[in-house]
């Protein structure tokens, strides 16, 4: 039946930028090593006149520590503050008043220490709160403020921002993760000395302004992605519970405290241990010619003295987990089921092994789905994936329950797929549709010139950018008794975090019948039309309701009476929905 | 040893600096670049018509394996008869996972699946889409399932009551995420709850819809002539019209009359509005109907928005409640230019509670302020420089060639709209700017919308005491929350 697709061994012709023999691609960039150790990729790619361009750093939230979390993300908003040229009409005033913002700044920080203490006594409840200020603190605000005024009079708003658009440059954006920092534009073909420019401007000559303004900005960022979202809060701590002793177990965005406290001292600290050129990997996909691109690079990035020392190594790996750790959390969302299991690396033999199996549990005909929604049918929705970082791994599954079945049901059924994995080999034929799914979306994650550049840049920041080209094949070569190896090696009870979602009370939509009774009375309804919910034997459920009805009569209570007759009305309900069914 | 090697480096970047940084130039303002020649492809070199009607645009790009056919469906939501809101989305869904009249569901997930090809369907507001996305190799095989998904589609009912748990499910998340609840009770707001966009799917209308009704529906809008083709990809263009005019063959057209997308009947009643919920952002949305196409002053327009709040950092909005203030992560303006039907002119940010109100009244000014101060020179040209120098992206690919000239065929767009961009952006002066401020942005009519906890809101804070009540739009009104299922307004909680 399917012997007609089995036939990826065609070989295409290479053709610009890729070669395509068999089943991998091959993306055959040129790269170029400055003295001072930054790696330029390129690519030339493509009849549009415009270059995509990522600046990466080796650097991100797990590079920090207690007391600065948050630094990485902070400071990815600081380089779009400008630099001696940019941003500033007179970069001496300016550094005059910055020097002033950093004295008052820190006497700003010996109030915040007496309010961190007061906070911690417990005479204050939140120390960001302007009523739990001290007097001091609110007069050095006041000065602060002013100086602040005087030091706009002389900035040049988001300059950067500004000369890019002007030049038709689009997408100035980062991103900071656990393992990275990454810098984006797209610029038009002929601007591209432009960007050398700016980019190298911001490495060799960067002035932090703004730095307090800016913490205000990160700090309504989240707010914005984790306080006002359902379950921003809870994810981030499902997450620091899983991590035990690796750096991982700090949100990217950083805990409040820190956030509030980092000095614009410890970002320059900062700055000169990890933005150096030898931390550093420029990767230009586009219309650009390799030698112009290289002499421009030489010139302007050349510019850059090496760091003095390399950037420390990250020691700390994760301990082995002894016992399965759970959460249990009621939000606002749907009842759900989130498994995490420690995983390996990025660059972990095992992992493209980790790659095909969560692959076999996931899709419209994976086995979760099929499983748990299409036969099953307690939940709507039920996948699994990878979070492959670069010094640690996280394998994740998730079960979203159906109205009428508890995220306990659905956990239980992915340890069934689960338990299957490990006592069976897959079959060959799913084995190879996954490997189809793979080899395709590999051709489809080509298209872009925008993201094939974002994953030359996270390759070469988490290894080398060739593994674009060298991974593919190891997943081609997975075979059946290697997903069953990983699944017994890694899915195990004493190795797996779960978090269960249960709705919120107030956040369900109140049955008016329900909303109706006493406050005593609603829970125990909802707890009785829950377990009705349950009911699946029509046989049990009748008997249910003829004791019901024949209790009936012996409450003397009114309100009891309507709980019950509210009960009764869901029983009855249920077992005609169990008769319509057959 | 390592440390001899890392001086050495070190020295040879010092003496290397020196050298190379002759002739950088101390501001990038001195840098000159080569000029840049790009003419924009036409319409007309792409566009063929199939024998049963089809428009095909048509692209070759032979660089990756891979083969894109999209097609857009005359049709949409605003065609939901009255009671069954949220048809036309549910044909969109089960189009592709109904299976078809020969192949169960279980067994097209798998053939389609295991080709490794992609495909989706889905019926928006005012048009459909249908898209196969198919390695070279399994052109054949891909496409005969295509044809079949969208001309013989089964609608299996198993799939359809998932479907409808599925739906159910996600509706009663309707109230969890402010922004949920911003972006429904602003499209009531501008455009009142009678209007096909406010028309939402309840409980109740997504329970009464049938398998026949999904059969009725794909029967009256799917046929050829009422698809326009986007193909781009890895084949040779004769191939593949052939092979298209093949597949889309024996499928007769069907007369039907399709009405034209409903206007709304009045304009939003201008005031302050807030849904009470309890979180520790609030989510502001600020403003009023803007214009439709063919507007002569489109492109004005666009530039004006463009330094208002539309352009980014580079903006004025984003840079006062942003880069000044610290009061928002994400700040801006959107001028809408709408194709049937008036678009919105909405300005927004998100903020803690208590700085809202003051974030709202710096909105104002520089609402205020671009209707009566003339932009400065550079902001204008760092504008109108901005829309032409990525006008070539509209054309990057050649996949998005055809997208973007089958889009334009669909909305009914003037052929010469690209071949004229850039001349209609150069024109644009700054006392066009001005006049059109004056003419479009009208701060009397303008809705202000908030959600989050109100009562922060409404109390501000004490270093810019600013309040709602300030604005001269009224007191503000408060809305109830919906109930998911039925839409129908919940008292609010205390």
């Amino acid at each position: 039946m399917y012997k007609g697709v089995l036939r990826f061994l065609v070989v295409w012709t290479a053709l610009g930028a890729f070669s395509q023999a068999a089943l991998a691609q091959n993306v055959k960039p040129r790269v170029h090593i400055l003295k001072n150790g930054l790696r330029l990729i390129m690519l030339k790619r493509g009849d549009e006149p415009r270059i995509a361009c990522g600046l990466a750093f080796r650097v991100g939230s797990v590079n920090e520590r207690p007391g600065i979390t948050g630094i990485s993300h902070l400071f990815e908003h600081m380089m779009f503050k400008g630099t001696k040229t940019i941003g500033t009409k007179d970069y001496e005033a300016d550094k005059r008043i910055i020097a002033q913002l950093d004295s008052v700044k820190a006497l700003m920080r010996v109030e915040e220490s007496k309010m961190r203490d007061m906070m911690r006594r417990g005479l204050i409840d939140d120390m960001r709160k302007r009523e739990n200020w001290t007097e001091r603190y609110k007069e050095l605000e006041k000065v602060f403020d002013q100086l602040i005024q005087k030091q706009r009079e002389i900035i040049i708003k988001d300059e950067l921002d500004r000369i890019y658009t002007k030049h038709g440059a689009t997408g100035l954006n980062a991103f900071t993760g656990e393992d990275m920092t990454v810098y984006i534009i797209n610029v038009p073909s002929n601007k591209l000395e432009l960007f050398m420019w700016l980019e190298s401007d911001r490495l060799l000559n960067p002035v932090f302004r703004e730095f307090y303004a800016e913490r205000d900005v990160v700090y309504e960022e989240r707010r914005l992605r984790i306080e006002s979202t359902p379950t921003g809060r809870y994810d981030v701590q499902f997450e620091t519970m899983f991590w035990q002793s690796s750096p991982y177990n700090w949100p990217v965005i950083g805990w409040p405290s820190d956030l509030i406290a980092i000095t614009r001292e410890q970002a320059h600290e900062y700055f000169n241990t990890y933005y150096a050129p030898n931390n550093c990997s420029v990767v230009l996909v586009g219309d650009l010619d390799y030698d112009e691109t290289i002499r421009l690079a030489e010139k302007y990035f050349g510019r850059l003295p090496r760091g003095r020392k390399e950037p420390p190594e990250v020691i700390t790996m994760e301990v082995p987990q002894l016992a399965e750790k759970r959460m249990a959390a009621e939000a606002e969302t749907t009842p759900q089921v989130r498994i995490w299991y420690h995983g390996v690396a990025h660059d972990h033999v095992d992992q493209p092994a980790l790659d095909i199996l969560t692959s076999i549990l996931s899709g419209k005909t994976g086995r979760l789905y099929k499983s748990l929604v299409l036969e099953k049918g307690i939940a709507t929705n039920a996948y699994a994936g990878i979070d492959a970082r670069k010094y640690e791994g996280v394998i994740q599954v998730v079960g979203i329950a159906k109205e009428g079945h508890s995220p306990l049901e659905v956990e239980q059924a992915i340890y069934e797929e689960i338990g299957k994995l490990k006592k069976e080999p897959v079959s060959d034929y799913e084995l190879q549709k996954v490997k189809n799914q793979y080899a395709a979306s590999n051709f489809r994650r080509l298209q872009s010139n925008f993201f094939l550049m974002i994953q030359l840049a996270i390759y070469d920041v988490m290894s080398d950018w060739s593994y674009i080209n060298t991974y593919p094949p190891k997943v081609q070569a997975v075979t059946a008794e290697d997903v069953q190896r990983v699944a017994k090696k890694y899915l195990t009870r004493e190795n797996r975090n779960v978090l269960i979602y249960t709705r919120k009370e107030s956040a369900e939509p109140e049955d008016p019948a329900i909303a109706a009774l006493p406050e005593q009375a609603r829970q125990m309804v909802k707890m009785m039309i829950g377990r009705i919910q349950q009911v699946n034997d029509q046989n049990q459920l009748q008997m249910m309701i003829s004791q019901m009805e024949s209790r009936m009569g012996q409450v003397q209570n009114d309100d009891q009476r309507k709980a019950m007759e509210v009960v009764l009305q869901k029983a009855r309900q249920r077992l005609q929905e169990l008769q319509q069914k057959q | 040893m390592r440390k001899c090697a890392t001086l050495w480096l070190l020295l040879l970047a010092v003496l290397t600096s020196g050298v190379l940084a002759q002739g950088i130039p101390p501001h990038p303002d001195q840098l000159t670049f080569k000029p840049l020649k790009y003419d924009p492809p036409k319409a007309k070199d792409f566009r063929h018509t199939l024998k049963n009607g089809a428009v095909v645009y048509i692209a070759e790009d032979r660089e990756l394996p891979l083969i894109n056919i999209s097609i857009i469906i005359r049709t949409g939501s605003y065609l939901d008869p009255e009671g069954k809101e949220g048809l036309a989305a549910m044909v969109g869904s089960l189009l592709r996972d109904g299976g078809t009249q020969s192949l169960t569901p279980d067994s097209l997930d798998e053939r389609l699946d295991f080709l490794a090809a992609s495909v989706s369907t889905s019926i928006g507001g005012t048009q459909g889409s249908a898209t196969l996305n198919v390695l070279t190799q399994n052109l054949d095989d891909g496409l005969a399932l295509f044809v079949d998904i969208l001309k013989h589609p089964r609608f299996d009912e198993e799939r359809m009551r998932l479907y409808k748990e599925r739906t159910l499910q996600r509706m009663k998340r309707r109230n969890d995420h402010t922004a949920s609840i911003e972006r429904r009770e602003w499209n009531r707001l501008m455009y009142g709850e009678d209007f096909f966009i406010n028309r939402l799917p309840t409980k109740k209308s997504i329970e009464s819809i049938t398998r026949e009704d999904l059969i009725e529906f794909h029967r009256k809008y799917f046929y050829p002539a009422n698809f326009i083709f986007a193909v781009s990809g890895d084949f040779k263009k004769k191939d593949m019209l052939k092979k298209l005019e093949k597949a889309f063959a024996n499928w007769p057209n069907r007369g039907t009359k399709i009405p034209p997308v409903p206007r709304p009947k009045r304009e939003p009643e201008p005031g302050i509005y807030m849904v009470h919920k309890d979180v520790n952002q609030g989510r502001i949305s600020i403003g009023h109907w803007a214009i439709e196409r063919g507007n002569p002053d489109e492109f004005a327009l666009r530039v004006m928005n463009d330094i208002l709040g539309g352009g980014g950092f580079t903006s004025r909005i984003m840079s006062r409640v942003r880069s000044d203030e610290g009061l928002a992560y994400s700040a801006g303006s959107r001028f809408g230019i709408g194709v049937y039907y008036p678009g919105v002119f909405r300005a927004y940010f998100q903020s803690k509670t208590p700085t809202c109100a003051y974030a709202t009244s710096i909105v104002l000014e520089e609402i205020n302020r671009i209707r009566t101060e003339k932009v400065s020179e550079e902001e204008l040209q760092t504008s109108i420089n901005s829309f032409i120098e990525t006008f070539p992206q509209n054309f990057g690919t050649a996949a998005r060639t055809v997208r973007t000239f089958a889009q334009d065929e669909y909305t009914g767009r003037d052929p010469d709209y690209w071949q004229n961009y850039r001349d209609n952006f150069r024109k644009v002066t700054a006392d066009d700017v001005l006049r059109v401020a004056k003419k479009y942005l009208h701060p009397e009519k303008l809705v202000i919308l908030g959600v989050g906890n109100v009562d922060d809101m409404l109390k501000g804070y004490d270093k810019h005491p600013v309040k709602f009540t300030d604005f001269g739009l009224g007191e503000v009104k408060r809305l109830p929350l919906r109930d998911p299922l039925t839409l129908e307004p919940i008292a609010e909680e205390k």
